[in-house]
C-alpha cells in the first residue's frame, strides 16, 4: 500500500507532470504496482521442524518427532510440539513450517469439534484426516500460497492400521514406514530394512526400539535435530502420546576420529 | 537539480515451485476386442523412491480404464475430479458415459487448466460402444487421438519405439503374399507389456517395484487365455458386460 | 542445447556368438536442419576392429585422423596389429588427455580379439566423452538416439546370436531406434564382423 496521498490518482508516467506540481514528487516503490505488497502469494519457512518418523507394527501405528523448533541454524524453541492428535484414532506429526502446522492444528481441532457437534455416530478416522489434510494443502498449494510442510498421518480404526504421507504439494504417498526430511534419506533405509515383511509380527517394544535407534542415528548427523523427542503410539486402545524423553547418546568414540576430539597432532 | 526514477532495489524472492516429478511409466496396447492398460507402481522424487506401491492406473467404469504419469499430486486429483464428473453423468443419464465421451470430457478438462495445466500424460484404455478395443492418449494440456498403442511417462523413449517394432511392425516387411495383423492376441500383448516393463525397470531407475496390467474385455468375449495367467483377479461388478480383469506382478527393487 | 545434440547421430554395437556387430546412421545435420544423408559415423580401425564416433561431426572427422595416427604409430611401434583390448584403453586414454577440454564425441567400439588358442573373442565397448570405459557384454549405444537404443536392444537383444539373427536384431534396434529420434536417421549402416570376413549393408530408412 502507498501511504502517500499525493501519489494516489497520479498519471503512471512520472514523465509527465499535469498538474504542474515541480518538481516532480518521487514515489516510493516506483515501477511496482501499488497494492503489490498487500497481497504475499509465496513464502519461504521460517520456524521449522526437522524429520518425523513412523512405522507399522502388530498392534498399529508408531511415529516419533524431536521437540525443536530452528529459526535457520539457530536452535530457537526446544520444547514444541510435533505430534498431535486428531480425534480418537489419529496422531499427524509434521516437519517444516511450524507456524504453519500450528495454523493446520488449530483447522483440525476445529473440524473435530464440528464433527462432534453433529452427533451423527460418525467419527473421522485417520484415511478421512488425511484425505482432508492433502485437499487442503493440495488447494493451498493451487492458489500458490502453501502450507509449507511435510506431514505424517497415522491411525487405527476399525480394526484397520493406517500410515500416510502428504506435503506442501499435496503430493501423498502410503507404505510401512515413512519419513520426512532428513530422515527421508538417513532412517527410511534403516527403518524400511527393520520393519518391511514384519509389520503383522512386531511388537510396541520391538517397535519403539526400532525407532529409538533411528531418532538416535538422526540426532547423530542430522544438525537441525533435538535428543529431545516424543513417540506417539496408535493402536486399538486409542492414541498415546508420550512425555519428552532424552535420546541415549554416546560420543566417546569422537575421540579416536582425527578432527573431532582433542588430538595432538 | 535533475529528478530521475531510480527502481527501488527488492529483495530477491525464491519462487515456490507448484509442481514435482514423480516418475514411473504408463502404457497401454488395444486388442480387437480387448483393450490393456498398464504402469508401474514406484512413485519417486529425485533419487528417493517415496513409496513402492503407488497405483497409477485406475478404474473409472465397467469398461474404461485411466492411467495417469508425472506429478502425482495433479493425477490423483485429475482421476478424483474425473470420476465425480462421471458419477454425475451416470445420475443425470442412468448409465455409464461412453469411452469416447469420456475421452473428449478429459480433453475439456486438462484445457480448462490450459494456463495452470495439470502437469500429467494420460492414457485413456477401454472399450468403445462398437466393442472394439481403444486406447487414446493425451498430452498435459488436452491434445488427443485415437490409438492402437502408446507409451508415457519417464520411460516412454525407452518403450515406444520397442512398441513401433512390435505391434505396428514399423521397419519389418511381410513375407511375400501377406499381411501384418492389425491386431494381436491378447496372451501375445500381455507378453510385450511384461517385456516391455522388465526393460524399462533394467534401463531406467524410476521405473520398477511393481507392475499393474488392467485388461477390460468387450461384451461377450472369450478369455482367451487369460484364466492361466497368474496374479490375476477379477474386478468385474456385472454379469452381462465388459469384464474386467487386473494383473499384478513383481518388478526389480533396485 | 547441447552441443553434442549439434549435429545428431546414433551408434550401436552388439555381441553375437563369435561375431560382433556395430551400425549407425547415415545423417548429419545443422540443428534440425538436415545437411547430409551420407555422414560416416563408423571406420575401420583394423581388419577386425571398427570405431563408432557419435558427436559433434567436426571432432569426429578430427578423432578419425587421430585415432588413425595413433594406430599407425602402434603398428610401427609393435610391428603387429593392435588389439581391441588395447585400441579401447588407447581410445579411453586420447579423450582423458582432454579432460577439462574434451572432444564432444562417444566413441563406441567392436572387434573381435584374438584368444591363446588361436581363435576370436567378440569384443564391444563404450566410453563417455572424457575416456570412462564401459565393456558391456550385451550391446552399447551412444548418440542423440541413445535412450530409445537403449530400450529397443533391451527388448530384441538375446545371448549367442548368430551373425546373419544379430544383423537382423541390431538393424531393427537402429532403425526403430531412429526412426524416434529427430536428430538421427536419413539411412542407416551396419557392419558384422565374423572371424573371416566383415558383412557391410546399407540400409534404406524414413527420410523424414
Amino acid at each position: 500500500m502507498d501511504h502517500f496521498p499525493l501519489s494516489w490518482g497520479r498519471p503512471r508516467n512520472d514523465a509527465v507532470d499535469a498538474y504542474g506540481t515541480f518538481p516532480i514528487q518521487q514515489r516510493p516503490n516506483h515501477g511496482q504496482d501499488t497494492f503489490s505488497s498487500g497481497i504475499q502469494h509465496t513464502q519461504q519457512p521460517i520456524v521449522t521442524g526437522t524429520s518425523v518418523l513412523a512405522i507399522k507394527f502388530k498392534d498399529g501405528i508408531m511415529m516419533a518427532a524431536d521437540n525443536l523448533a530452528s529459526y535457520g541454524s539457530l536452535a530457537r524453541f526446544r520444547d514444541i510440539k510435533r505430534l498431535h492428535a486428531v480425534g480418537e484414532h489419529t496422531v499427524i506429526g509434521a516437519g517444516g513450517d511450524m507456524g504453519d502446522f500450528q495454523y493446520i492444528q488449530s483447522i483440525m481441532d476445529e473440524l473435530m469439534i464440528d464433527e462432534f457437534a453433529a452427533q451423527d455416530g460418525h467419527a473421522l478416522g485417520p484415511a478421512e484426516v488425511h484425505n482432508y489434510l492433502s485437499e487442503l494443502m493440495y488447494a493451498r498449494r493451487s492458489k500458490m500460497d502453501p502450507l509449507w510442510n511435510a506431514i505424517l498421518v497415522g491411525g487405527f480404526k476399525d480394526g484397520q492400521r493406517f500410515l500416510a504421507f502428504v506435503d506442501l504439494l499435496g503430493t501423498t504417498y502410503s507404505a510401512s514406514t515413512l519419513a520426512t526430511g532428513y530422515g527421508a534419506h538417513i532412517a527410511q533405509p534403516l527403518l524400511r530394512r527393520a520393519v518391511e515383511g514384519r509389520e503383522d509380527t512386531l511388537d510396541a517394544a520391538e517397535a519403539e526400539k526400532i525407532i529409538e535407534q533411528s531418532m538416535q542415528v538422526l540426532f547423530y548427523r542430522d544438525a537441525r535435530s533435538l535428543d529431545k523427542y516424543q513417540i506417539a503410539t496408535i493402536t486399538a486402545e486409542g492414541v498415546k502420546i508420550s512425555e519428552s524423553r532424552k535420546l541415549e547418546t554416546s560420543w566417546s568414540f569422537a575421540e579416536g576420529i582425527r578432527g573431532y576430539g582433542a588430538q595432538t597432532q | 537539480m535533475q529528478h530521475v526514477a531510480v527502481p527501488h532495489a527488492q529483495p530477491q524472492q525464491r519462487q515456490f515451485n507448484p509442481y514435482s516429478e514423480n516418475g514411473g511409466t504408463i502404457l497401454a496396447i488395444a486388442g480387437a476386442n480387448f483393450s490393456v492398460i498398464a504402469g508401474d507402481t514406484r512413485q519417486s522424487e529425485g533419487y528417493s523412491i517415496q513409496t513402492r506401491y503407488a497405483p497409477k492406473v485406475f478404474r473409472l467404469t465397467d469398461k474404461a480404464v485411466l492411467a495417469t504419469n508425472g506429478f502425482a499430486a495433479d493425477g490423483n486429483m485429475f482421476v478424483k475430479k474425473v470420476r465425480q464428473r462421471l458419477e454425475w453423468y451416470r445420475h443425470a443419464h442412468a448409465k455409464d458415459m461412453p469411452l469416447r465421451a469420456i475421452a473428449r470430457l478429459i480433453q475439456t478438462m486438462l484445457y480448462a487448466r490450459r494456463f495452470f495445466p495439470y502437469y500429467v500424460y494420460n492414457i485413456l484404455g477401454g472399450i468403445e460402444e462398437d466393442g472394439s478395443g481403444a486406447v487414446y492418449s493425451f498430452d498435459p494440456v488436452g491434445s488427443y487421438e485415437r490409438e492402437a498403442c502408446r507409451a508415457a511417462g519417464a520411460a516412454s523413449s525407452l518403450v515406444q519405439p520397442f512398441l513401433d517394432n512390435q505391434i505396428y511392425f514399423k521397419n519389418q516387411t511381410p513375407a511375400p503374399g501377406t499381411t501384418h495383423p492389425a491386431h494381436l492376441p491378447l496372451s501375445h500383448v500381455l507378453s510385450l507389456v511384461i517385456d516391455s516393463f522388465t526393460s524399462a525397470t533394467e534401463r531406467h531407475i524410476e521405473v520398477g517395484d511393481g507392475l499393474e496390467i488392467y485388461v477390460v474385455l468387450a461384451k461377450g468375449s472369450a478369455l482367451q487365455g487369460l484364466d492361466a495367467i497368474q496374479g490375476l483377479s477379477e474386478l468385474t461388478t456385472t454379469d452381462d458386460g465388459e469384464r474386467m480383469f487386473v494383473i499384478r506382478r513383481n518388478l526389480k527393487r533396485d | 542445447m547441447s552441443i553434442m545434440d549439434q549435429n545428431g547421430g546414433s551408434v550401436i554395437a552388439m555381441v553375437g556368438k563369435d561375431c560382433v556387430a556395430i551400425a549407425s546412421d547415415l545423417r548429419l545435420g545443422n540443428q534440425a536442419l538436415g545437411v547430409s544423408s551420407n555422414f560416416q559415423k563408423i571406420f575401420p580401425v583394423t581388419d577386425r576392429i571398427y570405431l563408432g564416433l557419435p558427436g559433434l561431426a567436426t571432432d569426429v572427422t578430427t578423432l578419425k585422423e587421430r585415432f588413425r595416427f595413433r594406430v599407425n604409430m602402434y603398428t610401427i611401434k609393435e610391428e603387429r596389429e593392435i588389439e581391441p583390448e588395447t585400441f579401447a584403453h588407447l581410445v579411453s586414454s586420447t579423450l582423458y588427455e582432454h579432460r577439462f577440454g574434451p572432444y564432444f564425441c562417444e566413441p563406441v567400439m567392436a572387434g573381435l580379439s584374438k584368444t591363446p588358442s588361436g581363435g576370436y573373442k567378440p569384443f564391444i565397448a563404450a566410453t563417455d566423452l572424457i575416456g570412462c570405459l564401459n565393456f558391456a557384454k550385451d550391446f552399447v549405444v551412444a548418440g542423440t538416439a541413445s535412450e530409445k537404443l537403449f530400450g529397443v536392444a533391451e527388448g530384441l537383444w538375446e545371448p549367442d546370436l548368430e551373425p546373419e539373427d544379430l544383423f537382423e536384431t541390431i538393424s531393427q534396434t537402429l532403425m526403430n531406434a531412429v526412426d524416434r529420434d529427430a536428430y538421427s536417421g536419413w539411412g542407416c549402416v551396419v557392419h558384422v564382423l565374423t572371424k573371416d570376413k566383415v558383412i557391410t549393408r546399407t540400409l534404406k530408412g524414413r527420410m523424414d
